[in-house]
């Protein structure tokens, strides 16, 4: 298993912030779930190797956080608030937008690989709810009707890049 | 005492019958009201029970409901035994008469609803004294006192009941579908159950 | 560490600085509940059961978390804490299954008995409980998720005490769940520590499941039939239509040298027992077949054929083999009855460590030798060779436990990297077979460096020499590897050092005992040479003084046509030393076993002994503790070791008075019945024995010929009180004989695994599904592979 050499860089860099090996393990699963899309048996049998922890130890880390997942996704992951805030504000309209736009439902990936939707807990952008993250970018003050728009300019991203 | 107490009674009737010849009709009459409450009950249908020339597989004999015999091993609607094999009326058993083996159900044989059943299950009637502790310990009301009453037996060995001769017929509305284990269905009726 | 005052439900307390509230509480006698705290494991503070309060301080307090300080008022007991832990277990019973019935843990269920104090029996919930079905994960565990209170006892024990981390906890909050590391299943040692230490029945045992009941048991701590740590194993016993079924075996006397601790031979490795190739009656050898007799013809035979031989041939012509896994008293009988009946000391054992070379090295260097006690309290521990984690799990459980919750320092030399290194704060892997070089170094001969430096430089050994010699207190274990003149060396370092003691590895449950009561050719009980004349000769009116032969020369001689009878009392020297059966084909062989073993089926006559679990007498372990072994079971047709070679002697026309001194006891008291009938310990043997009652009526008690080696062996005078009431006590080899030096080649390591245990190993069920199991999943993984 190999990473790419930012991730050995980092990687190397953490290993020295930290007292003990197995407190570089989130970190570096986040870090690998970049930049291998989820954490497949090899990354986390590889990462259990790094950080001298089991396999089982991983795995348990990795079942706790919800933004880790041993399961492939899409290109972009669009996480869409349902707490309160984004609520009130219209965010379940803006879920099920997503979920007739894009065919699926939570949890599930688009038949192209493209987009993968999960309905999340608060990212902390109440202020201008409804809020929507894909990947790591912020939309924010959505209507259904924005939330299409922003659904299409990634559609044409993915497609271009794929050319 | 009490002959002495008719004795004198009788003493006191005789000189009164001396002294009133008026008091013979009397005593006529005393008699013929006791004789009518005779003839009238001659007429009523028998209080007595006949067991055992009576009719019925219980030969006449009658039982209250809460009477306690000899015990039953109760189904479930499924037909499946009730006891799981919990030996909870074995230690509540102050006579120490009752023996267990449990074992577990597979989907193979599946002998009780819960995940285990009693392969064994004995009473030993020699000891048992009849007081329904095991009723009210069995948590799921798989065993019960039924009316069977005629144990008696020649061979103290004989008064051992194993759980074939326990347990309660199958309920009359299952028929082939109903689940039991292949062996039954393919043995046919149930086992008799004495007593009931 | 200074002491503290505090007052619990007003009671003064005073308990050592940093101690956990719970702890003190709990010694002063003030039981606070609590279901994931567990002594020795690390602090969850996920149960909330322990909740208590604290003057000063707002809110409830969890007593496993807290440490006492200065001045602490506690109330352990109060409405508001009542109404908590009562809130507290009616959500635990929030999702549980109310299948007690059914439940194995029903009866001795933390939760159950939680319950009841607290009557939290009626739930407010209304909702469907979220049913999951019961999962296996190996042979001996299964898993019912709905039960599981979430404690992570079994995580903690699993991962902190075994050091095996076989267990986990995925997803988080309501939905957090146990897992084994392998998805469906579990890799690891089968300890079946989860299953023990679980409060509740989620984790559930494969061997004693859906069985009975625990209130149905009669439990019975015995000492361990398997390796030579001794470890105390409750048996639990119960009557069945072919008399006593052992059902489980557990730790739940936690007063043994093992604790809480046992591995899956204590736990579930009492099988054999009811295996269907146990032998139930006597066979005789007619027309070249084994055929069923009667025990009259039998010992009829043995001893007719035994006198014949022993007058015609004189007792030369005999040989008698002995065991690892018999008590001493019968160990010690044995050899009584061959030098004094037979007249012979051609008697030998299946040897697996130098306990001769260390007593003979340890002459002049009394109370040098550590219990199993003293090991997990010791600063420094050196282990040489060996590999405790496979061959002696209690060893390898203190070691561990040493160095995580006393911080010892483990220096380890091995060939192989054993699983320990892990614990170890410096570990040196040598070449295979140097270990003597590594005993030489250690005594200081600076030359045998070159031999073991392959992998260290020199320069580092002699560092690391001279940090052992300024450990101020050193406990030294070693294998079979370490023998004759290496165990010398060793004893020669230990001797230099401030205070050292030392463990010798043997590997059978009672191989030190049977070395202790002296089954050599040349040693007599308690390491004296035959050839010097004491109290054995005055006591027994002559013993030969020829040293006899070893195990070989006895197949040498036999060979020769020189040896006309051989009596083997439990071993299986054909399969286990490789003797050929051949060679004694001219021998009237006799074999006392469960089975009919490799060497069984050579014999003449055969007759079927009881196991360890079956019988009274004592264990020696590999340390030198002398532990009580108490009868828990009974098969039909069988006769202890013990009453077999009393019968023979008998069917000699030997007065068995002179073999077994019974029927001394001042007072017979035939009422009542031996052996515990609940609780641990024997209280009426206790009670017989503090007023000198004990009956000793028979000749087939052992209790008789203790006596004898409580008098005549040295180390063994300890007290029977203690002995009796179920506590082990170090037996020193001070004031033993002067040991000799063995052909080093003697020494056979048994070669023992986690999961076998020589010939009885094989008739264990449990065993033997663990390892099936285990080619079953490498094969699968093979196939997956491909």
């Amino acid at each position: 298993m190999r990473f790419s050499e930012p991730f050995e860089q980092r990687f190397q860099e953490m290993a020295s912030h930290y007292p003990t090996r197995r407190s570089l393990l989130v970190p570096t699963l986040l870090y690998a779930q970049d930049e291998v899309g989820f954490l497949s048996d090899e990354v986390v049998a590889e990462i259990a190797r790094r950080v001298e922890l089991t396999e089982l130890e991983v795995r348990n880390v990795i079942s706790y956080y919800s933004m880790l997942t041993t399961q492939p996704r899409g290109k972009y992951n669009v996480q869409v608030c349902t707490n309160i805030a984004c609520l009130l504000m219209g965010g379940e309209e803006i879920l099920d937008r997503c979920r007739l736009k894009l065919g699926i439902r939570e949890k599930e990936t688009t038949p192209d690989g493209l987009f993968s939707l999960e309905e999340v807990e608060c990212m902390g952008a109440c202020c201008w709810a409804p809020a929507v993250q894909v990947n790591y970018d912020f939309h924010e003050h959505l209507t259904p009707q924005k939330m299409d728009q922003i659904l299409d300019q990634y559609t044409k991203k993915g497609t271009e890049r794929r050319r | 005492m009490v002959s002495a107490g008719i004795g004198w009674a009788l003493a006191t009737s005789v000189v009164r019958y001396t002294s009133c010849k008026m008091s013979f009709l009397k005593g006529i009459a005393a008699i013929a009201k006791g004789m009518s409450i005779t003839f009238r009950e001659m007429f009523q249908p028998t209080q007595v029970e006949n067991y055992p020339d009576g009719p019925g597989p219980l030969r006449g004999a009658k039982f209250q409901e809460r009477y306690r015999g000899v015990h039953v091993l109760q189904r479930d609607e499924n037909g499946l035994e009730k006891c799981v094999a919990c030996f909870l009326c074995a230690a509540a058993c102050p006579a120490n008469c009752i023996y267990i083996e449990a074992a577990e159900n597979t989907s193979a044989h599946r002998v009780s609803g819960a995940e285990r059943y009693a392969r064994v299950y004995n009473i030993d009637y020699n000891r048992c004294i009849f007081c329904a502790y095991c009723v009210e310990a069995c948590p799921t009301d798989a065993i019960t006192h039924g009316h069977g009453f005629e144990i008696a037996a020649f061979n103290a060995t004989n008064l051992i009941f194993r759980k074939e001769q326990l347990l309660a017929a199958k309920p009359g509305h299952l028929g082939a579908n109903a689940v039991f284990n292949q062996v039954e269905v393919a043995g046919g009726a149930a086992l008799p159950v004495p007593g009931s | 560490m200074a002491d503290v005052n505090l007052t619990i439900d007003g009671k003064k307390v005073t308990a050592p600085a940093g101690t956990l509230l719970i702890e003190a509480a709990k010694s002063a006698g003030i039981e606070v509940p609590s279901f994931c705290y567990y002594p020795n494991l690390s602090l969850q503070g996920a149960c909330r059961m322990c909740l208590v309060k604290i003057e000063k301080m707002p809110k409830l307090q969890t007593a496993c978390t807290t440490v006492i300080s200065e001045g602490m008022m506690v109330t352990t007991d109060s409405d508001e804490v009542r109404q908590a832990r009562k809130g507290m277990i009616e959500l635990l019973l929030g999702n549980h299954p109310l299948d007690c019935p059914v439940c194995d843990a029903g009866g001795e269920c933390e939760l159950q008995d939680m319950t009841f104090s607290y009557g939290a029996a009626e739930s407010r919930f209304i909702d469907v409980k979220n049913h999951r079905d019961e999962q296996q994960w190996s042979p001996v565990v299964y898993f019912d998720r709905p039960r599981c209170i979430l404690c992570y006892r079994c995580v903690r024990v699993c991962g902190e005490g075994m050091d095996v981390w076989a267990l986990g906890v995925q997803h988080r909050g309501v939905s957090s769940t146990i897992v084994p590391n392998q998805e469906d299943h579990l890799e690891c040692e089968e300890c079946g520590m989860c299953i023990d230490i679980c409060p509740v029945g989620a984790l559930t045992s494969g061997a004693y499941r859906y069985k009975t009941r625990p209130w149905e048991m009669k439990h019975v701590g015995t000492t361990c039939t398997h390796c030579a740590d001794g470890c105390k194993t409750t048996l639990g016993v119960r009557r069945c239509s072919t008399g006593t079924e052992l059902v489980r075996g557990d730790n739940r006397d936690k007063s043994g040298i093992n604790g809480d601790f046992l591995c899956i031979k204590g736990r579930y490795g009492f099988d054999f027992a009811h295996h269907e190739d146990r032998l139930h009656q006597p066979l005789i050898r007619r027309n070249g077949r084994l055929t069923p007799c009667t025990w009259e013809e039998a010992f009829q035979l043995t001893g007719e054929r035994l006198r014949q031989i022993r007058d015609r041939e004189g007792g030369d012509a005999i040989a008698v083999i002995g065991s690892t896994r018999t008590t001493n008293e019968e160990n010690y009988l044995l050899q009584k009855f061959a030098r004094t009946v037979l007249g012979t000391n051609h008697i030998d054992h299946h040897r697996t460590a130098d306990y001769p070379a260390l007593v003979a090295a340890l002459a002049g260097h009394p109370k040098l030798t550590a219990s199993m006690r003293e090991l997990f309290e010791a600063p420094a521990m050196l282990l040489i060779g060996n590999d405790p984690t496979r061959q002696h799990p209690l060893l390898a459980w203190q070691i561990r436990n040493n160095v995580r919750l006393h911080r010892a320092r483990l220096y380890l030399v091995n060939a192989q990297p054993i699983k320990l290194r892990r614990q170890a704060s410096s570990f040196f892997a040598i070449p295979a077979g140097r270990e003597a070089e590594v005993a030489a170094f250690l005594a200081g001969q600076d030359s045998a460096v070159a031999a073991i430096a392959s992998e260290t430089s020199p320069e580092a050994w002699i560092r690391w020499r001279d940090q052992l010699r300024r450990e101020p207190k050193l406990v030294v274990m070693f294998g079979s590897e370490i023998r004759g003149d290496a165990v010398a060396s060793l004893i020669k370092f230990a001797a230099d050092l401030p205070e050292a003691k030392l463990i010798c590895l043997g590997d059978y449950a009672n191989s030190r005992g049977a070395a202790d009561m002296g089954l050599y050719p040349d040693l007599l009980p308690g390491y004296h040479p035959v050839t010097e004349v004491g109290e054995f000769h005055k006591d027994w009116g002559g013993v030969p003084e020829k040293p006899g032969l070893s195990l070989r020369q006895m197949a040498e001689h036999a060979q020769a046509g020189k040896l006309k009878a051989l009596y083997v009392v439990g071993a299986n020297p054909v399969e286990e030393l490789g003797l050929d059966p051949f060679v004694f084909s001219q021998s009237f062989v006799v074999v006392e076993d469960l089975f009919l073993t490799e060497t069984a089926a050579i014999a003449d006559v055969v007759l079927p002994a009881a196991n360890a679990y079956e019988k009274s007498g004592t264990f020696t372990n590999t340390c030198g503790d002398l532990q009580l072994v108490k009868k828990a079971g009974e098969v039909t047709g069988t006769k202890s070791d013990f009453e077999i070679i009393v019968r023979i002697a008998d069917a000699m026309g030997v007065a068995v008075r002179k073999l077994v001194p019974f029927g001394r006891g001042s007072r017979a008291d035939m009422g009542q019945s031996r052996g515990a009938q609940s609780g641990e310990a024997d209280r009426h043997s206790v009670w017989l024995e503090a007023r000198g009652l004990e009956p000793k009526m028979s000749p087939f008690d052992p209790m008789a010929i203790l006596d004898e080696i409580q008098r005549l062996v040295p180390g063994y005078d300890v007290s029977r009180l203690h002995l009796l009431a179920g506590m082990d006590q170090h037996t020193s080899l001070s004031g033993s004989g002067p040991g000799t030096k063995h052909d080093p080649s003697a020494i056979m390591p048994a070669r023992d695994d986690l999961f076998s245990s020589g010939t009885l190993g094989r008739y264990c069920r449990t065993l033997n599904a663990v390892l099936e199991n285990g080619h079953k999943l490498a094969a699968e993984e093979e196939v997956a592979a491909e």
